[in-house]
């Protein structure tokens, strides 16, 4: 027996969260953003779920362009974390804080 | 093996597009080839060159404007609202240009290396304005997010430039996941990403769908935060502060641009029948927006921290055209007018905030700092100057015959069409407290002692952008009725 359409729905909502709460409560720039990467993977497996259930090729093009874009994003994001942290040796969000009112 | 075919693409409804695409490449190339030890003179060329491209993509939309259609087998819809939002974005990139080729230099940044990501992220803009289902959307504004992201940190020397990028960029990719997750469920529920046919597929959704709701929620609030709507506006003051200057004015009016653009395509072009159910959702989120932005707004000494809060505010403005759709096909005009009036007030913003941030430029360029204080009697010191920033700052407030007024004008008269009148008081209320802040900055300039003289600096571009921007405010506010009759075709 094969698991029906909502065990990976259930599978990604769980890894979403997970990576929303993540997102909301760590300090640390790098486990923030590892937790958006895995956001962006949660909608991968629903993409290709839904694809998969109503026999749509769709679903699986519109991932590869969520991985596609989360690599060009990866390569921005860190190059900005590197050029912030040879400034001040921190990737602490909470220590990151010269902007304030 | 199923049998693959590509649909045809006129390619004379993407023309803008190419102009650009083309545009990107030569400044490519151009850095390529360019010796660093003649930067500055490479530099001045590529911003001729620039304005050149996006000039002529601008004035391509007069000959490819009879060739509105759906094209590309769905995925490219060249109609009026792609139109008139290629006209807000084109005449954007431009004035872009114009206010920062002196300043990028003089800050002693790499103007090439910003032109060049400038135009990724105006083609990203165009992408979405032209998208006819959701990987366009995405792809649209992932190109024209992520490379606002470098424009954000471009300053080198800046560690707040960096810590600016750096927010945006934590909160606008945990953003894309949101609206992903959001197009997913619109997929799953609908069955296809093409957006006329989630409007087919839309009407036999029986609602309080669950999932329709889900769907509907996470796209609202992913988009929410690409246009910097309260409660996700937590990256826009710090960003906007942090940007250098020109960089700052660019994303408050285009990306702000593409992100309204995604919204009005993915709800009104594709979740036209669930409109009873995000309509609510809009006009929680403009009442929200619009007040937190200008009381904070209020208490700001920084002129460009103040700018930043009034663009969350005129957000919410925006906002409020979205919000007085209404359900029925016997709504056409009405609805036009209502989505027509949001489209005027991107274009009106548009012209208004580059000009107000032109003018930080200025100063900052002649060595003054973004302070209140440093407006002190700016009125004589460098009379031109505050006459441009009275006039930005008077069409901010909604002051009569500016642009800033007939894109209120507009709302309002909108909001009051859809029954929504205690709407239209709030916005009209709003406004009212804004003038404190904007009415201020003028005050400071022409009732305050100057402290020191303005330093002499050669600046002809940014002189010619504040010439375009502050002419254009007062012109196209006076001659508004050409514009708003262009803008409210847009659901044709």
């Amino acid at each position: 027996m094969h698991p029906g359409l909502e065990w990976y729905l259930s599978l990604s909502a769980v890894l979403f969260v997970i990576g929303l709460i993540g997102v909301l409560t760590r300090r640390n720039v790098l486990v923030i953003f590892m937790c958006v990467e895995m956001m962006l993977n949660a909608v991968n497996i629903s993409f290709i779920a839904f694809g998969r259930a109503i026999s749509s090729a769709t679903g699986q093009v519109f991932a590869l362009f969520v991985i596609t874009v989360a690599a060009a994003e990866a390569a921005v994001g860190l190059a900005i974390v590197i050029a912030l942290a040879r400034r001040q040796d921190t990737v602490d969000v909470g220590r990151i804080d010269t902007l304030r009112e | 093996m199923p049998d693959v075919s590509f649909p045809p693409i006129h390619y004379v409804t993407v023309v803008p597009h190419l102009i650009v695409t083309g545009l990107a490449v030569v400044l490519l190339l151009m850095d390529a080839v360019s010796r660093r030890s003649r930067a500055a003179r490479v530099g001045q060329i590529a911003s001729l060159v620039s304005v050149i491209g996006y000039g002529a993509a601008l004035v391509s939309l007069l000959f490819t404007y009879d060739h509105r259609q759906v094209t590309g087998g769905g995925s490219i819809r060249y109609d009026y609202m792609a139109i008139f939002f290629l006209i807000v974005m084109l005449s954007t990139a431009l004035l872009t240009v114009l206010v920062s080729a002196n300043f990028v230099q003089l800050q002693s940044m790499s103007l090439l290396e910003y032109l060049v990501i400038l135009s990724f992220s105006v083609l990203g803009m165009m992408v979405v304005a032209i998208a006819g289902d959701l990987i366009m959307v995405f792809i649209g504004i992932e190109l024209t997010s992520i490379a606002v992201y470098v424009l954000t940190g471009f300053s080198r020397q800046s560690r707040i430039s960096h810590e600016g990028a750096l927010k945006y960029f934590l909160l606008g990719s945990f953003a894309t996941g949101i609206l992903i997750y959001g197009m997913a469920w619109t997929f799953g529920i609908a069955g296809t990403i093409n957006l006329d046919a989630i409007r087919t597929a839309g009407a036999s959704i029986a609602t309080g769908n669950p999932s329709l709701l889900l769907a509907l929620l996470l796209l609202v609030v992913g988009l929410g935060f690409k246009i910097a709507a309260v409660p996700f506006h937590m990256w826009t003051p710090d960003a906007y502060h942090g940007a250098p200057t020109p960089v700052t004015a660019f994303m408050s009016v285009g990306p702000k641009a593409a992100g309204f653009a995604a919204m009005l395509r993915v709800l009104v072009n594709g979740w036209t029948p669930a409109a009873d159910q995000w309509v609510p959702l809009v006009i929680v989120l403009s009442v929200i927006t619009m007040t937190f932005g200008n009381i904070v707004a209020v208490a700001q000494n920084n002129v460009k921290r103040m700018l930043a809060y009034s663009s969350i505010a005129h957000t919410g403005y925006m906002l409020v055209g979205l919000a007085s759709y209404q359900v029925g096909a016997s709504k056409m005009d009405f609805n036009g007018r209502a989505i027509g009036a949001l489209l005027f007030y991107t274009f009106a913003y548009a012209f208004t905030n580059i000009g107000a941030f032109s003018i930080l430029t200025w100063m900052q360029a002649r060595g003054r700092g973004t302070n209140i204080e440093s407006f002190r009697g700016l009125a004589t010191t460098a009379p031109g100057a505050a006459i441009a920033m009275t006039i930005f700052m008077a069409s901010l407030m909604g002051v009569p015959p500016l642009l800033g007024f007939f894109a209120k004008y507009y709302i309002i008269v909108a909001a009051i069409n859809a029954n929504l009148t205690w709407l239209a008081v709030i916005v009209a209320l709003n406004s009212a407290v804004s003038a404190y802040f904007y009415l201020r900055v003028v005050a400071v300039m022409y009732f305050r002692e100057p402290d020191r003289q303005i330093v002499p600096q050669r600046t002809s571009w940014l002189g010619l952008g504040l010439a375009v921007s502050s002419l254009g405010t007062v012109l196209f506010g006076v001659f508004s009725g050409p514009v708003f009759d262009l803008a409210r075709k847009v659901l044709l």
